[in-house]
This record gives C-alpha cells, sequence and structure tokens, in this order.
C-alpha cells in the first residue's frame, strides 16, 4: 500500500514547487514585460499620484461629475471588500430600504433601497415624476431629502409612499453592481445626467453629449458585451475640457 | 432577449464545437502514451515528475490501487492546504499581514475540503483574508491537481470499457501527470497572458492606496490574479481570487476576457467527449454525447436568459426599464456588471453551473426566481452537461449506463453500452453514486432549515443555522437549498446572500463535498474495474445503437427525470412558489428566525 501513497505526498510537494511558485512566478515576470499597465491595475496617475484604476469604480456625488452605478462593496465602492446585495426579487429591503439605530440611537439608513435611488435618481437629474405625497413633506430643515423619512414612507404597509417616474429609468443606474467596482454606467444613463453636468459647469448640453459619445465604448468585435461609458474616464476628460464652476 | 444576446450564446457555443476535435483528439493521444507535437517541448518535465515522486509509467494500477492512489493525493492536498492556510502569517509573500485570525479552524477545513474536491466554494472573502502565497501555493495548485484528477478518473472510466478482461485501468500517477504536464499547463499559460492583456492584473505588490478625484481614499486590491484566473476556469474550479470572482474588474475586466473565461470552462468537458469517441474506437459515441450535453444546455440558457430580460415585476412597477434598448440592456440588473448585461451573466450562470466551475460573474442569489432555478437545476443533474473537467464525463457515462438499464427494462433484454453487459454491479455502483449525492443535498438542507444553536454560541453565533439568510419567504429556502446543491455537486457558485463563515455551515458544507466528490467517484472507478474485466460482445441486429438521436434523447431524458423527481418537492417550495409569488408583487420582510424556532 505505501507503493501508492508516498507518491501522493511527493508529488504534492513537487506540484507546489512547479504550479504553486515557478509558473505564477513566472507568469509575473512574462505578464510584466508584455502588459506593463494591466499587471499593475490599469492605474492612472495625474502628476505622480495614482488617482485611480481605469477598471475599478470610484464614487462621484458631486453634481458635476457623472454618477457610477450604485455600489454596496464594503461602504461602498470599496476595492477590498467586493460583491453585490444578493437580495432577491421579493426582498422588501431590497425595493423599500431598511434602516437602523446607530450608536448614539439615531434612526439611520441601513440600505437604502431601490425606491430610494430612483427618487435621488429623478431629483437630481430633473426627471419628471409622480409622487402620492409630494416630497417637500420629506426635507431636512436644510432643504435635503430626508432618507430616513423617505425609506420609511416606502415601508408604510397602510398607505405606502408611491413614486412614479415619468420616463422610464436605465435599470442599471438604480440597482447595485455584481462587483460593487462596475466601472461602467449604460450610454442611456449617461445621457440622464448629461442636463445635470452641463447645468453643474455651465455648458452646453452639446459639448457634454459630444464627449459621452466620445466616450461610449461600442460592443468588443460588433457583438461581445453591452455598448458602455467609463464614468472615471469620462469624468477625468470633463475636468480636462470645460472648466468646474 | 435580443438577437445580438441570442447570437453571442450561439457564438459561444460554436467555438466548443469547433475545439472539440482538436483538443479532443490530442488529449486522447496523450492518455494512450504516445507522441504528441508537445513531446519536443514538455516531455522532460513528465520524466522529471516520475523521478521525483519515484513511480514508473509502465505500470499499470488495478482500480483498488487506482482508488488508494487518488485518495493519497487527495489527503495530502487537504492536509497541506489545512496547514498552509492556518500557517500563513509566518511564510513569505503577505504584504497585508494577514495571519490564523483570518482563517479559523473550520474555514480553514471547508477551504481545504472545497479545493481537494473541484468545489472551490468560498465561505471566505479573499481579498481580506489570504494572503499571496496561500492565493499561490496552494490554491493554484489545488486547482491544477483536483482538475488533473477528474480528467484520470474519466480516463480510467473510459479504458473500463475499452479493455477486455483486464484488471488493470490505466497508473493515476501517469495520468495526473500527463493531465497536467500536456493540457492543463500549456493552456493556462497562454490563457494567464490572453486575460492580462485585457486588464486582469498580475503581481505581487501591496494593496495599492490612492485619493480619488473626489478626495475620498480608496484601497485597491492586488495580487497574482492572471495566473490563477486561468487555471481557475480552465480546470472548472471557479474559486475567485477575490469575493466577487469573475465579476471583479480585476478577475474579467471585458466581455472579451468574459468570453475567454467561459470557453476555457466548457473547453476540456467539451473535448473529452470526443476524446472518449476516439479511445472506444467510434467518434459518434462522443459526438451522441455532445449532442446531449448541448440540448440541455440550450434549454438551460434560454431559459435563464428569458427571465433574466423579463426582469422583476416588482421593479418595473417602480419605472425602472425591463426592455433592453440600443443605449441600456434593460432586464433584472441587480447584481450584475454593465459590460456582461443580461445575455453574457445569464450565459455565464448556466455555463458555471453546466459545468462544476461554480465561477460567477453576477449574483444568482438576485437572479429572478426562476432565473436562478436554471444553476440550481443543473447542478442538481450531478453536473453532467458538459460537466466539470473530467466529472462531466464520468457523470453522464454514468447516467448513460441507467438510461440503457431503462431501455433494458422496457424491452426485457440484458442492458449493454459500447459492447459491455451492464450487470447488477455497474447498476448497484451508479444508483449508490446517485443516492449518495441526493441524500447529502436533501438531508444537509433539511437539518439546516429546523437545526437551532445557542445565539452568540460557538456553532452557529446567529443561532439557529436558518437565521444566516439573507431574504426571507421561500428565498431563503433557496438559499440554504442551493448551498448544499452547490457543495454536493463540487460546484461552488452561492447565492450568496447565505452567511456560511460559522463553524456549522464550514464544516457541513465540507462534508457535503467530500461526499459528493468520492462517493460519487469511487462507486464509478469501481464500475470501471468491473467492466474492464468484461468481454465484449459482438453487435448484433438486437443491440440498442447508443450514437443515435434515440439515444440522445433518452439519455436527456433519464438526466432530467432523474434530476426532476429526486428535487422537484424542494424546487416547489423554493424557486417556484417564489416565482409565482413574484408576480404577484408580494414581497418578504426579514423577521428575526430565532423568534420562529425558540
Amino acid at each position: 500500500m505505501w507503493q501508492q501513497i508516498l507518491p501522493g505526498l511527493r508529488i504534492k510537494l513537487f506540484m507546489t514547487v512547479v504550479l504553486g511558485i515557478i509558473y505564477p512566478l513566472a507568469m509575473t515576470g512574462l505578464c510584466r514585460l508584455l502588459f506593463p499597465r494591466q499587471a499593475n491595475g490599469s492605474l492612472i496617475t495625474q502628476g505622480d499620484k495614482v488617482i485611480g484604476s481605469e477598471i475599478i469604480a470610484q464614487n462621484f456625488t458631486k453634481p458635476e461629475y457623472f454618477h457610477p452605478r450604485p455600489s454596496v462593496a464594503g461602504s461602498g465602492y470599496d476595492a477590498t471588500a467586493s460583491g453585490g446585495s444578493n437580495l432577491g426579487p421579493t426582498s422588501a429591503k431590497l425595493i423599500r430600504g431598511t434602516t437602523k439605530m446607530d450608536d448614539k440611537k439615531n434612526e439611520v439608513v441601513d440600505f437604502d433601497g431601490i425606491s430610494l435611488r430612483i427618487v435621488h435618481y429623478c431629483v437630481d437629474n430633473d426627471v419628471p415624476y409622480e409622487s402620492s405625497v409630494p416630497l417637500d413633506r420629506f426635507k431636512t430643515a436644510n432643504g435635503d431629502l430626508d432618507d430616513v423619512k423617505l425609506i420609511k414612507a416606502f415601508n408604510d404597509e397602510k398607505a405606502p409612499l408611491v413614486f412614479t417616474p415619468r420616463a422610464p429609468i436605465p435599470a442599471d443606474a438604480v440597482t447595485a453592481s455584481a462587483s460593487g467596482l462596475d466601472p461602467h454606467i449604460s450610454p442611456e444613463s449617461a445621457q440622464l445626467q448629461s442636463a445635470r453636468v452641463a447645468k453643474a459647469r455651465g455648458a452646453s448640453l452639446d459639448q457634454i453629449n459630444r464627449l459621452v459619445a466620445q466616450f461610449t465604448e461600442p460592443p468588443e468585435l460588433g457583438i461581445l458585451g453591452e455598448p458602455r461609458v467609463n464614468v472615471l474616464k469620462l469624468n477625468l476628460a470633463l475636468d480636462r475640457e470645460l472648466a468646474r464652476r | 432577449m435580443t438577437s445580438v444576446g441570442i447570437l453571442q450564446i450561439f457564438i459561444f457555443l460554436a467555438i466548443i464545437l469547433a475545439c472539440a476535435k482538436p483538443l479532443g483528439g490530442f488529449m486522447a493521444n496523450v492518455f494512450n502514451g504516445e507522441r504528441t507535437f508537445l513531446h519536443p517541448l514538455l516531455r522532460w518535465l513528465e520524466v522529471l515528475t516520475y523521478k521525483a515522486i519515484g513511480v514508473r509509467e509502465d505500470v499499470e494500477q488495478r482500480w483498488t490501487q487506482y482508488t488508494a492512489a487518488l485518495l493519497s493525493f487527495s489527503v495530502f492536498g487537504f492536509l497541506l492546504t489545512y496547514a498552509i492556510q492556518r500557517l500563513q502569517g509566518y511564510l513569505p509573500f503577505n504584504p497585508q499581514g494577514f495571519g490564523a485570525a483570518q482563517v479559523s479552524p473550520d474555514l480553514a477545513f471547508n477551504t481545504a475540503a472545497s479545493f481537494v474536491t473541484n468545489t472551490n466554494w468560498q465561505s471566505y472573502t479573499g481579498e481580506s483574508t489570504l494572503s499571496y502565497f496561500v492565493q499561490m501555493s496552494v490554491l493554484t495548485v489545488q486547482n491544477f491537481a483536483s482538475a488533473a484528477a477528474g480528467i484520470a478518473i474519466a480516463i480510467a472510466l473510459i479504458r473500463g470499457f475499452t479493455r477486455q478482461e483486464k484488471r488493470t485501468v490505466g497508473n493515476f500517477w501517469v495520468d495526473v501527470t500527463r493531465a497536467t504536464v500536456y493540457v492543463l499547463l500549456p493552456l493556462a499559460v497562454i490563457a494567464a497572458l490572453l486575460y492580462c492583456s485585457q486588464g486582469v492584473i498580475q503581481n505581487l505588490k501591496p494593496y495599492t492606496t490612492l485619493t480619488t478625484v473626489e478626495g475620498a481614499k480608496q484601497v485597491i486590491a492586488q495580487g497574482p490574479v492572471a495566473s490563477q484566473e486561468a487555471i481557475k476556469q480552465l480546470g472548472t474550479n471557479g474559486g475567485g481570487f477575490f469575493n466577487a470572482n469573475a465579476a471583479h474588474p480585476f478577475e474579467n475586466p471585458t466581455p472579451l476576457s468574459n468570453l475567454l473565461a467561459m470557453v476555457l470552462i466548457f473547453l476540456i468537458p467539451g473535448a473529452l467527449t470526443y476524446t472518449f469517441g476516439k479511445m472506444v474506437g467510434d467518434t459518434r459515441q462522443g459526438w451522441a454525447i455532445f449532442a446531449a450535453f448541448s440540448a440541455m444546455f440550450l434549454i438551460g440558457v434560454f431559459v435563464a436568459y428569458h427571465y433574466e430580460q423579463a426582469g422583476n415585476p416588482n421593479l418595473t412597477g417602480l419605472g425602472i426599464q425591463n426592455q433592453a434598448s440600443a443605449g441600456q440592456p434593460g432586464g433584472n440588473m441587480e447584481g450584475k456588471e454593465l459590460r456582461f448585461g443580461i445575455a453574457n451573466s445569464a450565459l455565464f450562470a448556466t455555463v458555471t453551473t453546466d459545468a462544476s466551475c461554480g465561477a460567477i460573474n453576477s449574483w444568482h442569489d438576485s437572479f429572478t426566481a426562476l432565473g436562478g432555478l436554471v444553476p440550481m437545476f443543473n447542478m442538481m443533474t450531478g453536473e453532467v452537461i458538459f460537466g466539470g473537467v473530467g466529472a462531466g464525463l464520468y457523470g453522464i457515462l454514468l447516467y448513460c449506463i441507467i438510461a440503457v438499464f431503462i431501455a433494458g427494462l422496457m424491452v426485457g433484454r440484458t442492458p449493454e453500452y459500447l459492447g459491455k453487459k451492464i450487470e447488477q454491479k455497474e447498476v448497484k455502483m451508479a444508483m449508490l453514486a446517485i443516492i449518495a449525492t441526493a441524500f447529502s443535498i436533501l438531508v444537509f438542507s433539511a437539518i439546516s432549515m429546523v437545526a437551532d444553536f445557542h445565539a452568540k454560541g460557538y456553532w452557529n453565533p446567529p443561532g439557529a443555522a436558518a437565521a444566516n439568510i439573507n431574504n426571507s419567504g421561500p428565498h431563503g429556502l433557496s438559499e440554504i437549498l442551493y448551498a448544499y446543491v452547490s457543495a454536493t455537486a463540487n460546484n461552488g457558485s452561492a447565492f450568496a446572500g447565505l452567511n456560511t463563515n460559522t463553524p456549522w455551515y464550514n464544516l457541513t458544507l465540507g462534508l457535503a463535498m467530500i461526499i459528493g466528490r468520492f462517493l460519487f467517484l469511487i462507486p464509478l472507478l469501481a464500475a470501471a474495474g468491473s467492466l474492464a474485466a468484461k468481454k465484449k460482445i459482438p453487435v448484433t441486429a438486437g443491440t440498442f445503437p447508443t450514437h443515435g438521436p434515440l439515444f440522445v434523447g433518452l439519455l436527456v431524458g433519464t438526466v432530467i427525470l432523474v434530476g426532476a423527481l429526486t428535487f422537484f418537492p424542494a424546487l416547489s417550495l423554493g424557486p417556484i412558489v417564489e416565482h409565482f409569488l413574484m408576480q404577484s408583487g408580494k414581497l418578504f420582510s426579514m423577521i428575526p428566525v430565532t423568534q420562529l424556532w425558540s
């Protein structure tokens, strides 16, 4: 029997050296030689500072920038904790959101939910909508929307808040991506955001739309995958070509 | 569904079909010990391996010795994987300083079982748990090893059909070495370079800390990903370097890398059907199996694609666009990446669960009810739609035995397959394999639905095992069921909302993986041994041909019936009832489950 068993140990050690050390190290050397930029994460630098990776989403919240897809990686766009919501199609949490009590016993947003994302998307981008209760009732003292109040209104069993956009919202704009680091938005979502960006930058809608078109990547080889816009690259182009106001 | 989406599915299948003959014929030559075009380049490595491990190339093994060798290979793989994970703090290539604190004993057990059985289930989050050394020296190695073992067993089973009155089925060490040296390693090197050209990272640097355009701090995980990604898909392993697996832009940055990933997953399983045909001396036998694979694959992919594109009616009501248009993909985009859209996400989910890969490019947990049923059903068949490397072929040969047995019963003749009489022993062994896996799936799922533990205790800190779910209602049952199906079928994908990193789940899922692997393939090796010892009987007018459409239909029917009859009750309580509730707009909030059971 030892005849069959000892080779098991020996082959394991042999494989560890050949496949576990030599193979990955050789590939590391070869990739660095042939594809140095990709092997190191397609990093973008400004001066001598790294400001992001071309293929990893980073958050943008200011009106003068295009915004990426929602992310639930860590506390959002955390590139050390990639992941999605893993909420299913009948999850109330996914659709209406949830709140929780924080350490100081204040009610805060636990999970924003798709309904709330739609409200923000419509308000931010001037998409017309109908609301069963005027949104003014959900504002804080300084005039911002109160997310906690809105989530509670969506979850109200008796008379839930019904909020309906008048224009269809692209699905990718209000759903969390799988990695939480999706660097792209759909061309339609980009076009819906153009007016906001143009206004915030004092630029013409045409200028913005031209840039969006320029940064819209078609499906690869004409058929593979979806047409898409890389948010970081587009925003950097905006900063290069148009002044921030 | 869009025409471009449908076209992509057929292009993918055409590539697999085109590769089957060249690669399959090459593998037949390799395992028959013939010289190939790679021998001048790689023969030295094969010889060196035999020298290093002390085996002779020309000595064959009986099925019992072959099995002992396989078990020894797996046990040492298991021990090494466990030990290196626990000791990672003392080992090199660890820029983030991960130690034993990140890897508890039960987690290390689960991961070791997972990577030895070709499951590659992940209870851990790669980027915040494991050092580069662990990822390379144990996980990458196990990716090669478990895949090579799968191929070896399939080849041994084929030899059972081709040999007459022989007591041996080949030499495990030789088969594993040849599979690694001539098939897996060369393809992995090419695939890793292609991946890197698309943007998959390959470095040993510490994580990159940077300040974003809006001034926030972002830390980006790094690592030797391309070398692992290549063998992970090629060996139908599926364990991701990162938590988001092949949805992570660093593992799968472009639609082209996504196509490469899917092709790598089906490449060897598809080609092995041709290897089988060539080795048994009748390539039509191989093409019949390829046809059965393709039929079941196409049914699954179009069901999944249809329901994912139709989307979630609960979202349509909110004003979200479900129809695809030129500027956006529509459909159920929760948990999907934009560059893949609906078509490539549904296709990938089908491919990864047809084969026992388990890599994901979208979260199956967020699929619509019936879209998510497809991956689950694929795994419930026992991974015999292309299947894992080797595992798919030996799995479908098991179903062939059952199919000819059923056909034999209907006409009252002793069933035969490829000239071998299928008798009591072979049928018993085939049924043992099927019952063992069904038992593991259903019994573990049932126990996890009702098992109650002390909250904050050792076994399951959240309390009841059912409290670990992330979704309430029927979807919660689906999460638990999916976990044990995936573990037992050695797939490794998940309805990942379920928190499985507790001792209860780590241990039972690890056990399910071991049952699913070894109680499936040991009976098969026994059948191979008994088949090899038999005489071939000549083909007569009464022989049931096993290369025509009638047999393909019978085979597909057997796979679907055995899967459906065994698991239909569980599926109807999970995804099927969820589908109807979803259509009627019913939503579920999380109820603290502990209250239900106490």
